[in-house]
């Protein structure tokens, strides 16, 4: 039996699979599911599978922390989560919080909207970002107040970056 | 044709796909596109460097600039689209509006006059009533365009669309016009040559857009019927003759539900979606466009030009469809086209291409055809789901869904569908168990392949040192 830990996205799975007796004889648990496999490879980047019985050609090749897999028109970044580095301070974006203020992709900071101290509404733009020619406006996650704005006007920022600060609060008439 | 090519680029586009093309290619300069594309001195000098006669401005950048066209005709080169006056006229929104309401052609209600106050703008939204689009009078693409629904909306989106709008076209005027609740995109691909004689080339629907792009472009409309055919197809030579139109363009309309339609712009080029018009009647396009600038009679009248089949056009764009279509650049890593009968893919990139930060996101076009719309959606489908890009995301998981839908099967494509429909769209993850399995055993094949070279070196195989298996 081996193991891995593969993560998609946001989501980590284990999976058990059974010492192969033979390319066409595999047995793989995924969570509760059991699969049956059988394989060929094609060529370093195609494989042929056989799951269960239903034949599907899957593409893959290395890239950034994992492999990047195409299967049934659908692709996907699968990672070993046991090979992952360890993430200190600074955020990737896929691992975003919900309630950061950060751009989406690299991009330039062209307006900024809101001054510290500012009460601003869940859905009120905050600041305006371009990139690739087109503009994006970062809006405020959810009420709260402006504590610190951490850009300025024409700045390179990145995914992960902290562009402003909002300390959650519920107004005062529905308290 | 027999035409030796010349392509231009920038420094982002050193290993871009019409670079690879060409015969020959001239480096115009920076990536910022002021420094190139942008830079109507430069490629008049690559254009005169090299001796070429005429120049295609393809779309974006100087595409549909009225003084790029000028320089061109002062400077002896013949420029591939109409004279520079009529793109003058018709690239002025509110000109071109005029022009339209003059020739009988029904324009949306809204202002004849532009402008860079937005305090005339809040009044004339307030007299107009909510909701209404702000509209950049140099506009195209979606570029510096606002659907603002109330008067609160109103001052950031005047504000964002002028620095949009000032940016990708050098003119920050905007205008407003009424908001239309649930309208078609239809438009008529027309050419005109330098006789007089004008003919149009029937509809393409482009309903389904996001931020105002098309991503899906079909034709024929399946809103069409004969008698709207014909009451277009006439508004559109109209629409051609009254602006002395000459070459290949497109007169955009909206299509409302009850059959009314209102005339939306010119689009004073080639347009992307131009395949599926190509498809349906057998006519190539861009070989017109040169026929008709080398001054050349068209060789047939509108009884001549038949449409045979429904032709889908696909746009394959690196965006995130998780996270607002946000642009998703960086290096495609794996590339696979979709190929087979009826399947035609324009593209410009390819495996080891790095998709560039500076750019408009789009990396291609996928365009299909079969004998009926349910045929093409089908072949539409099964090319899509063939396509492998691997490195960047792109919108083809999005475009499947889209395609899948009952919501497309039916026809009902009005611009607001993937708002109506596909608002919070999230990948399908029914297949990461299967694309986890891949990831195993590739792992455990490529173990296979390292281990056959260790062996060779006598070195120990991994079935020795790896403690893992658990037997």
């Amino acid at each position: 039996m081996k193991k891995y830990r593969l993560k998609i996205v946001e989501e980590t799975a284990d999976v058990d699979v059974s010492n192969p007796v033979s390319e066409q004889n595999m047995e793989f648990i995924i969570g509760e599911e059991t699969y049956h496999v059988g394989y060929r490879a094609i060529s370093n980047n195609c494989l042929h599978l056989v799951v269960d019985g239903k034949a599907i050609k899957a593409f893959l090749i290395r890239g950034g922390h994992g492999k990047h897999v195409f299967v049934n028109g659908r692709s996907f970044v699968v990672e070993d989560a046991d090979q992952l580095p360890l993430r200190r301070g600074r955020r990737t974006g896929i691992d975003q919080a919900p309630g950061d203020v950060t751009p989406p992709m690299p991009s330039v900071v062209v307006r900024i909207m809101v001054e510290e101290g500012d009460f601003v509404e869940k859905g009120q733009g905050l600041i305006v970002v371009t990139a690739m020619k087109m503009e994006t406006t970062l809006k405020a996650p959810y009420n709260g107040r402006v504590t610190a704005i951490k850009t300025t006007v024409d700045a390179k920022v990145a995914p992960g970056d902290i562009l402003v600060e909002i300390e959650e609060e519920v107004p005062e008439n529905e308290q | 044709m027999g035409i030796q090519t010349t392509a231009v680029y920038s420094k982002a586009d050193v290993a871009a796909a019409h670079v690879l093309e060409a015969d020959e290619v001239v480096l115009l300069g920076e990536s910022e596109p002021s420094k190139s594309y942008l830079n109507i001195d430069r490629v008049i000098n690559a254009a005169e460097k090299t001796g070429a006669d005429a120049i295609h401005p393809g779309y974006g950048f100087l595409a549909e600039n009225p003084d790029f066209a000028e320089q061109c005709e002062t400077s002896g080169i013949i420029f591939i689209g109409p004279p520079s006056r009529v793109i003058k006229n018709l690239g002025n929104k509110t000109l071109a509006r005029t022009i339209m309401k003059k020739a009988g052609v029904p324009v949306i209600p809204g202002m004849l006059e532009a402008t860079t106050e937005p305090a005339v703008l809040y009044q004339e939204a307030e007299r107009m009533g909510y909701p209404v689009l702000v509209k950049a009078v140099a506009g195209g693409g979606g570029k510096g365009m606002r659907v603002v629904s109330e008067q609160g909306e109103m001052e950031e989106a005047c504000l964002s669309a002028m620095s949009e709008a000032e940016k990708a076209f050098g003119d920050g005027s905007l205008y407003l016009e009424k908001c239309m609740e649930c309208p078609r995109h239809v438009e008529f691909q027309i050419l005109a040559d330098q006789h007089g004689n004008a003919v149009h080339m029937f509809e393409r629907e482009c309903s389904i857009q996001r931020r105002h792009q098309k991503i899906i472009e079909e034709t024929p409309s399946p809103a069409m019927t004969p008698s709207l055919q014909e009451a277009m197809g006439k508004a559109a030579i109209s629409a051609t003759l009254a602006s002395g139109y000459v070459n290949a363009g497109t007169v955009e309309f909206l299509l409302e539900p009850s059959g009314q339609f209102y005339f939306l712009e010119v689009n004073t080029r080639l347009q992307v979606e131009h395949p599926i018009t190509e498809m349906t009647t057998g006519i190539d396009l861009v070989r017109q466009q040169l026929e008709i600038a080398s001054g050349r009679p068209l060789a047939f009248n509108q009884q001549d030009i038949t449409r045979t089949g429904h032709a889908i056009e696909c746009r394959i764009y690196a965006e995130d469809p998780e996270a607002d279509f946000f642009p998703s650049p960086g290096p495609v890593l794996f590339h696979r086209e979709p190929a087979g009968p009826g399947v035609r893919n324009d593209s410009g990139i390819y495996g080891g291409f790095e998709v560039p930060v500076e750019y408009d996101p789009i990396l291609g076009k996928l365009i299909v055809m079969a004998g009926t719309r349910e045929a093409a959606r089908m072949r539409m489908i099964r090319a899509l789901e063939s396509y492998v890009i691997l490195g960047i995301r792109t919108i083809i998981p999005f475009l499947i869904d889209v395609l899948k839908s009952s919501e497309f099967i039916e026809g009902n494509t009005y611009t607001n569908f993937i708002d109506r429909n596909f608002k919070d769209w999230t990948q399908n993850m029914d297949d990461a168990a299967l694309a986890r399995i891949a990831y195993v055993i590739d792992e455990l094949t490529s173990l296979e392949k390292t281990s056959a070279t260790v062996r060779d070196r006598g070195w120990p195989t991994p079935w020795e040192t790896l403690g893992e298996w658990r037997i």
